[in-house]
């Protein structure tokens, strides 16, 4: 009797249980994806539309999967974004889908939180990863494996004072301009304007090493950062191109003021800042004096017209219980043409497929915010720029490396030495440090 | 009795011994996994984060649910020990290597969750089946994949390979001071485990050792009591034959001697009186006669009374029947026995002599021929009984004229019977008693 009743009420049991279990999984449950984001531009300039663009994304991506919605926290400013994110992971709170900082890929796919994409760009046939940028596409990789895709990306390029080449009746160089170009012009501007025995106007400001390295096809460290080239050929022909152009300005340290009062020729600028001080209302308060447009940076001897590409990534968790949604969210933001197209409008940086950015369309958008007259830099130049750019390599210990490079090349520059020993010297520094 | 009290206190010593090492290590865990959580809500409260994960080489996933978990696991760990010594200690068999296993897969789980930043869990579970497992070859097996284990889940070997937080990253975070307490506790955690283990492995030595001797020990009692069992049976036999000597010669001279005494100091006076009167000799001889036959009466009841304990009390056959059985219960030797007579009935010194004969037969075959299998078959042959005792044994090629086959041939010669042996196939009695089927001296 006993038996018969402890019997029932475990069939009561079961049948409960599997009862709440089809009601549950019947049940219209939301699926929240949570979206990892900063406020503001990640190129430093100011930035008012940065939700824009997610918004109209997460409303089209809402549209196509009806049961799921997108979270976002606003308000994390991009100087907070690091720690935020940090935080989030130490407490496994990691976002589904979320931006990363340049400064943080390196740390966080060795960590492993960085979901390996490669299984699912393979099973997705519609994924094409040849409509990205070379660059951009290859900044989101680590060890060959990819761990982020670009979502915007802007490279440097060469700002140029129209008004002052007017008056040295020089011509604005064309894309193809070379170091002696630069040079020559240099020479031919840096000069004592107001005669008390200073020099006044000058060639270049912020033109560095590292920038004119770039240009001549060196390569600085290898694959996995454990061997650096500063005594390569082609770095030392940089360091010595700078050298020259120092020589010019005789000792005298070209300013920010200078150059602000329309006094210096050329400066490297991002695409990004570019856009930024063409358009209103930061057009007025920048550069307004004068007359400025940007063109590439000049080709060194064994180089190219290149320069140096940011790319702004995003990734997946590799905790994510959405890994096929994350996917998608994911594919929409860095691959969907039509939210691609918005960086331009709604962002300083420049959409990282190169449909979108070789288009007509592009184009237009740009030309809307320049005043009439104004050049603007063609689609098929920057996507040029965009394609042939250096990425910055990713290794644990690059902004060690470069911070003692920078100091070790410029206290060289000032102090006349023979470069290519002093360089060799520094390649070995380097290396031991890196090797530590 | 005082070993066996020994003996119990060493066991209380190795439970409480293998407890301590539980308990130190669930501390260790529950410890590790707690700081860790602890520093990871500091180092957010802190806004530390983005520098904290600039010193790690990875962090644990989820340090609130990696406590939950590893507190449910240790509650497993803990469970299985109560069970082993509360319940099992009394029911040997499958359940203890069940706990067992549960602890291996457990331990591991614990090990690799804790992205083998403690390994002294490998200690532990080799602790526990070295004190549960009887089987030579298992410990040596578990001893040797212990080891491994212990040498391969070692953090600074798998973090070459493998993303693994470390728990030292974390102690790191503090400041130099609180770094030193922290690595000491931790420090101290491991080596106290080790020390543990070092105290449980010389108790279960101990505790073995003691047990070994135990045997040993009991093994010599028991020789030397054989030894002595061996001889009081000597002596008994002895003291029987004494006993049984002292008694024949005490019948032959009471029955026989008085009679045969009788008898020739009747036959004297016959000599004396055969010549003066003959019919006065006749009486006398008709005397001795009867006398005579009193006699050889008198022989037969000290004959009756030297049969064997069987026959006194049941016939032949089941007597025979009872020996076969005993005989088969007490060596692994069939023994089948057959007849054609439907009723044994012999006299006395015949049935005795049967009986002797087969009991000696069935005694040479199994300790001389190491046979498995023995027929007895006895029939009649007109008027013979033909008894015939094979075994498939060793045989004998040659007939020795031993104690046994003598004792036999004497048994059936006093009957005026014959008996030949046959060692070629087996070994072979037959002996033929021409019986007195109906004759009766009475």
């Amino acid at each position: 009797m006993k038996r018969k009743w402890i019997g029932v009420l475990l069939g009561a049991v079961v049948l409960a249980a599997v009862a709440s279990g089809a009601a549950y999984a019947s049940a219209d449950r939301e699926v929240v994806l949570e979206f990892g984001m900063f406020t503001g531009s990640y190129w430093d300039v100011a930035n008012a539309n940065s939700f824009t663009i997610i918004d109209q994304a997460i409303a089209t991506f809402e549209a196509e999967h009806p049961g799921v919605r997108i979270h976002y926290y606003s308000g994390v400013d991009k100087d907070d974004y690091s720690e935020w994110f940090s935080r989030k992971l130490l407490r496994n709170e990691t976002p589904d889908v979320f931006m990363v900082l340049g400064t943080d890929f390196h740390q966080f796919t060795s960590m492993g939180i960085l979901k390996d994409l490669g299984p699912l760009m393979e099973r997705d046939t519609s994924f094409d990863e040849s409509a990205y940028f070379t660059s951009a596409f290859v900044s989101g990789q680590y060890g060959g494996t990819q761990y982020a895709l670009p979502y915007e990306t802007v490279p440097t390029l060469m700002f140029v004072n129209q008004t002052l080449l007017n008056k040295e009746g020089i011509a604005v160089p064309d894309e193809n301009w070379t170091w002696d170009d630069l040079y020559k012009i240099c020479r031919q501007v840096t000069r004592d304007i107001n005669g008390d025995g200073v020099l006044d106007q000058f060639g270049t400001y912020n033109y560095g090493w590292l920038e004119a390295a770039h240009s001549n096809g060196a390569d600085l460290f290898n694959q996995g950062g454990t061997q650096s080239y500063f005594g390569d050929e082609k770095t030392v022909q940089a360091v010595k191109f700078i050298a020259q152009i120092q020589e010019l300005y005789q000792g005298q340290t070209v300013t920010q003021e200078d150059f602000n009062a329309g006094k210096v020729a050329f400066m490297p600028l991002t695409f990004a800042e570019y856009r930024t001080y063409k358009t209103y209302p930061y057009k007025i308060k920048r550069y307004s004096n004068f007359q400025w447009d940007c063109i590439t940076m000049p080709a060194g001897s064994q180089g190219d017209n290149i320069s140096q590409v940011d790319t702004l990534l995003m990734g997946i968790s590799a905790n994510t219980r959405q890994e096929q949604l994350a996917w998608e969210f994911l594919k929409l933001l860095t691959c969907d043409p039509t939210i691609q197209t918005e960086i331009f409008r709604q962002s300083q940086g420049a959409s990282v497929l190169k449909a979108v950015t070789g288009s007509r369309q592009v184009e237009a958008i740009l030309q809307e915010d320049m005043d009439e007259g104004d050049r603007v830099i063609s689609g098929a130049l920057l996507s040029r720029v965009i394609e042939e750019g250096c990425i910055e390599p990713q290794f644990k210990k690059y902004e060690q490396a470069m911070s003692l490079a920078n100091s070790k090349i410029s206290a060289l520059l000032d102090a006349d030495n023979v470069v290519d020993s002093e360089m060799k010297i520094l390649q070995h520094e380097v290396d031991a440090y890196l090797q530590q | 009795m005082r070993s066996t009290n020994g003996n119990e206190s060493n066991k209380r010593r190795i439970w409480m011994l293998q407890g301590a090492i539980l308990a130190l290590n669930c501390a260790a865990v529950f410890a590790i996994c707690f700081f860790v959580y602890c520093t990871t809500q500091r180092i957010c409260a802190q806004y530390n984060a983005r520098t904290f994960l600039d010193t790690v080489v990875t962090i644990p996933a989820d340090p609130k649910a990696d406590l939950l978990f590893c507190m449910v696991l240790l509650g497993i760990l803990a469970a299985t020990f109560v069970a082993r010594i509360l319940w099992l200690e009394h029911h040997q068999g499958p359940w203890t290597a069940v706990t067992l296993a549960i602890d291996v897969v457990v331990c591991a789980l614990l090990i690799y969750w804790l992205d083998f930043n403690y390994n002294g869990l490998v200690l532990l579970v080799f602790a526990n089946v070295v004190a549960n497992v009887r089987d030579g070859k298992v410990k040596l097996l578990v001893a040797a994949l212990a080891i491994c284990g212990y040498l391969l889940a070692d953090y600074n070997l798998l973090s070459i390979y493998l993303p693994l937080y470390r728990v030292s990253d974390y102690i790191q975070y503090y400041t130099a001071d609180a770094q030193q307490y922290l690595f000491s506790i931790y420090n101290v955690l491991n080596s106290l485990n080790i020390v543990l283990f070092v105290a449980y492995c010389i108790c279960v030595i101990d505790w073995q050792r003691g047990t070994i001797e135990k045997v040993n020990q009991l093994y010599e009692e028991l020789q030397s009591a054989n030894q002595q069992l061996l001889q009081y049976a000597d002596m008994s036999e002895r003291m029987a034959q004494t006993r049984e000597r002292n008694r024949l010669a005490r019948e032959i001279h009471d029955t026989l001697g008085h009679t045969l005494t009788g008898i020739a100091t009747g036959l004297d006076a016959c000599l004396a009186l055969v010549e003066v009167s003959p019919e006065q000799t006749k009486k006398q001889l008709e005397l001795l006669s009867k006398v005579s036959r009193e006699g050889i009466k008198d022989v037969r009841r000290s004959v009756n009374e030297l049969r064997p304990d069987a026959l006194d009390r049941l016939n032949l056959r089941q007597a025979i029947q009872e020996m076969v059985q005993a005989m088969s219960q007490i060596s692994d030797v069939q023994i089948h026995f057959q007849t054609d007579q439907e009723r044994l009935q012999f006299d006395a010194d015949e049935e005795n002599a049967i009986y002797r004969v087969i009991q000696e037969g069935i005694t040479n075959a199994v300790r001389h021929g190491h046979a498995k299998e023995i027929w007895i078959t006895l029939s009649r042959r007109e008027q013979e009984v033909l008894l015939v005792i094979h075994d498939n044994g060793v045989g004998a090629a040659e007939i020795k004229n031993g104690f046994g086959t003598r004792h036999m041939k004497e048994r059936i010669e006093m009957l005026q019977g014959t008996v030949t042996f046959d060692g070629s196939d087996g070994f072979t009695v037959t002996a033929r008693i021409p019986i007195r089927w109906s004759e009766t001296y009475d």
